[in-house]
């Protein structure tokens, strides 16, 4: 579904990714780690647009990403969260999720002139899927709240909420449980396996934390200074030696 | 007391996105519209042209610049050009019998063009680097109105605006002018306000918090810059012609100058950038409080306490702006619209003292 053929890219002298290559399948949960800076976010970057490699190919279902835009790329159906949540503040929770159907509307100044007899109606067709994803992840709570008042585990979801409202084939997401206590770790693997079920997707995972990785992953790829140093079935791949000596450190 | 949420269920997606989920706002705008609509029954002619026809159609510039500056974080300094662009459009295609409604069509879409021309500048550049670029615009407008005889009649020149009618109403006398003005500021009241609570709006925010994150979820950053300096622009260019017909009568290079597009950026501020109420209330002070204060200083003077000279009196409402403008910027960022809401935000709880919204 999501194949990197020796992808590579320098950020002036430094190598952030040298000839990575992996080749995701459809609806397959498929972890990528290793140490800090080893250039995780970076592919994620490179993927979705934001820096285009400037060797190898990315291909996704037949399209060649390289030099799509990002936004062309989330229309094609890949939709990620950010390490760092980057949800837009001051606007309600509501309103962030329904940001993530933004490719299905059609935004323009005149329906909204009209919004009575125009864009009303769109906007409450489109309330209502945000509402299923709200049910979903359970948000009802807080669906009103402006996003920056409430707690950092709960962003998170929300982020992982408008990333679903895109109704993406595939999701990226960049360490979706870095700093969160082990409840809300336990509810955030709830919530991905349930909309990787209701949503048939497919799901690239980064995260630290080890046993999530192992426990809900199929496959998976270690990465160390930007090149890959294991991969394969999820078990295999964390317990190579290679692995074990880039955590510890050789 | 009268502002109440308790109490108030919605059962419908649409009646939570209603403009005015709270009846004691509703009431509140129905009673602003009737004494909008009655105004020249009960209004001297002299308030009535002096003070509330510029404070309607300047709350619109103000409205449709604090779109482009507030909900698309796009800063320009250029405004006062883009109105000056729509004002001379209108005004030519006008003398040549256009009929005005097509007139003031065109004048929006000219102001919309050449503004996103200059506006294609944003898509590379922010902050300072598009106020340089917008500078840029306005000097340039002026510069060509004013050498340029076929457009401004000469440097000095006045073009009377020729006698025309909107919808069969000729806009000659000054009910005429004024049902117009209000009519063209409750469109853009109404159209910003609908942009606020829809997806273009919540698209333009997107761009201005965060790019990045916008672009992730399928917005095109570059088409929604653009998109906010054609739908402001067009809507300056409107009120431009609107300005100079139904104010003015006249068309001079120095009513869109680089004073006036200052005073618009300070209307946009003072008000509270982004906000509607906020866009009413900036124009509203900063076309009275010069008056205010000139008055005031004009008394001291008189009764001997004061020794201003009459130049440095031309020069008092432009230091007033200067103040005001770093004044709201160091002490209330979100304007004159924020203290309105405290306001109203005490009433909706009060007895009590909290808010959670
Ligand atoms: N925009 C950038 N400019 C310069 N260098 C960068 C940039 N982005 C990443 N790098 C460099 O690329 C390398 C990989 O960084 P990256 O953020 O991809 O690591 P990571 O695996 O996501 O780490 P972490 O676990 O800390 O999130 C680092 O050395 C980093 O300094
Ligand atoms: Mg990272």
């Amino acid at each position: 579904m999501l194949a990197c053929e020796k992808v590579s890219r320098w950020f002036g002298g430094v190598r952030a990714l040298s000839d990575v290559s992996l080749d995701i399948q459809q609806g397959e949960i498929f972890g990528l780690v290793g140490p800090n800076g080893s250039g995780k976010t970076t592919l994620v970057n490179s993927i979705t647009g934001f820096y285009p490699p400037q060797q190898g190919t990315i291909r996704f279902e037949g399209h060649t990403l390289n030099r799509v835009r990002p936004h062309r790329i989330a229309s094609l159906g890949i939709a990620r969260t950010f390490q760092n949540v980057a949800l837009f503040k001051g606007m309600s929770v509501l309103d962030n999720i329904l940001l993530g159907r933004h490719t299905f509307m059609h935004p323009s100044a005149l329906a909204s002139l009209f919004y009575w007899w125009w864009a009303e109606r769109e906007e409450v067709a489109h309330r209502d899927k945000v509402e299923e994803i709200i049910d979903l992840l359970q948000l009802e709570s807080v669906r009103d709240e402006p996003v920056e008042v409430i707690p950092l585990g709960m962003q998170k979801r929300v982020e992982l909420a408008r990333a679903l409202a895109a109704e993406p084939r595939m999701l990226i997401l960049d360490e979706p449980m870095a700093g969160m206590n082990q409840e809300e770790k336990e509810y955030m693997v709830r919530f991905v396996l349930d909309a990787k079920e209701a949503l048939d997707l497919t799901v690239l995972l980064i995260e630290h934390h080890m046993d999530v990785i192992s426990a809900i992953c199929d496959r998976a790829v270690v990465l160390n200074n930007g090149e890959v140093i294991a991969q394969g079935p999820v078990l295999e791949a964390v317990r190579h030696p290679a692995v074990i000596a880039a955590y510890i450190g050789e | 007391m009268f502002y109440r949420l308790s109490g108030v269920y919605h059962t419908r997606y649409s009646a939570t996105r209603q403009l005015w989920p709270i009846p004691a706002d509703r009431w509140q705008i129905g009673a602003v519209a009737v004494l909008a609509l009655a105004a020249p029954l009960y209004m001297s002619d002299l308030y009535l042209s002096s003070y509330l026809l510029p404070w309607l159609i300047f709350s619109a510039a103000t409205l449709a610049l604090t779109l482009l500056m507030g909900l698309a974080g796009q800063l320009h300094f250029g405004f006062g050009a883009v109105m000056a662009i729509g004002a001379y459009t209108s005004i030519h295609l006008a003398r040549a019998g256009v009929p005005f409604e097509l007139a003031l069509l065109a004048a929006g879409l000219m102001a919309a063009l050449i503004g996103c021309l200059f506006g294609a500048a944003a898509l590379r550049v922010k902050g300072l680097y598009l106020v340089m670029a917008t500078l840029a615009m306005q000097f340039l407008v002026d510069w060509v109105i004013v050498n340029v005889n076929a457009i401004s009649g000469g440097a000095v020149a006045t073009l009377q605006t020729p006698q025309v009618s909107y919808l069969f109403v000729p806009v000659a006398s000054l009910t005429a002018r004024y049902y117009l003005a209000l009519l063209w500021a409750a469109i853009v009241t109404l159209l910003v306000l609908n942009i606020k609570r829809t997806s273009f709006g919540r698209a333009l925010v997107a761009v201005r918090d965060k790019d990045f994150a916008a672009a992730v979820i399928g917005v095109n950053i570059f088409k929604y810059k653009l998109l906010a300096f054609f739908t402001s622009s067009f809507l300056g260019g409107v009120t431009g012609s609107i300005l100079a017909f139904c104010f003015y009568q006249a068309v001079t290079p120095s009513q869109f100058n680089f004073d006036v597009t200052i005073q618009l950026v300070a209307m946009a501020l003072v008000g509270g950038l982004g906000s509607v109420i906020g866009g009413f209330l900036g124009a509203g002070f900063v076309l009275l409080a010069p008056i205010v204060l000139l008055n005031l200083i004009a008394r001291m003077t008189d009764a001997g306490w004061l020794n201003v000279s009459t130049t440095l009196m031309a020069h008092i409402p432009l230091m007033l702006y200067g103040a005001m403008i770093i004044g709201f910027l160091l002490f209330e960022p979100l304007g004159l619209a924020k203290i309105y809401d405290n306001a109203r935000k005490y009433f909706l709880v009060w007895p009590f003292r909290h808010t959670q919204s």
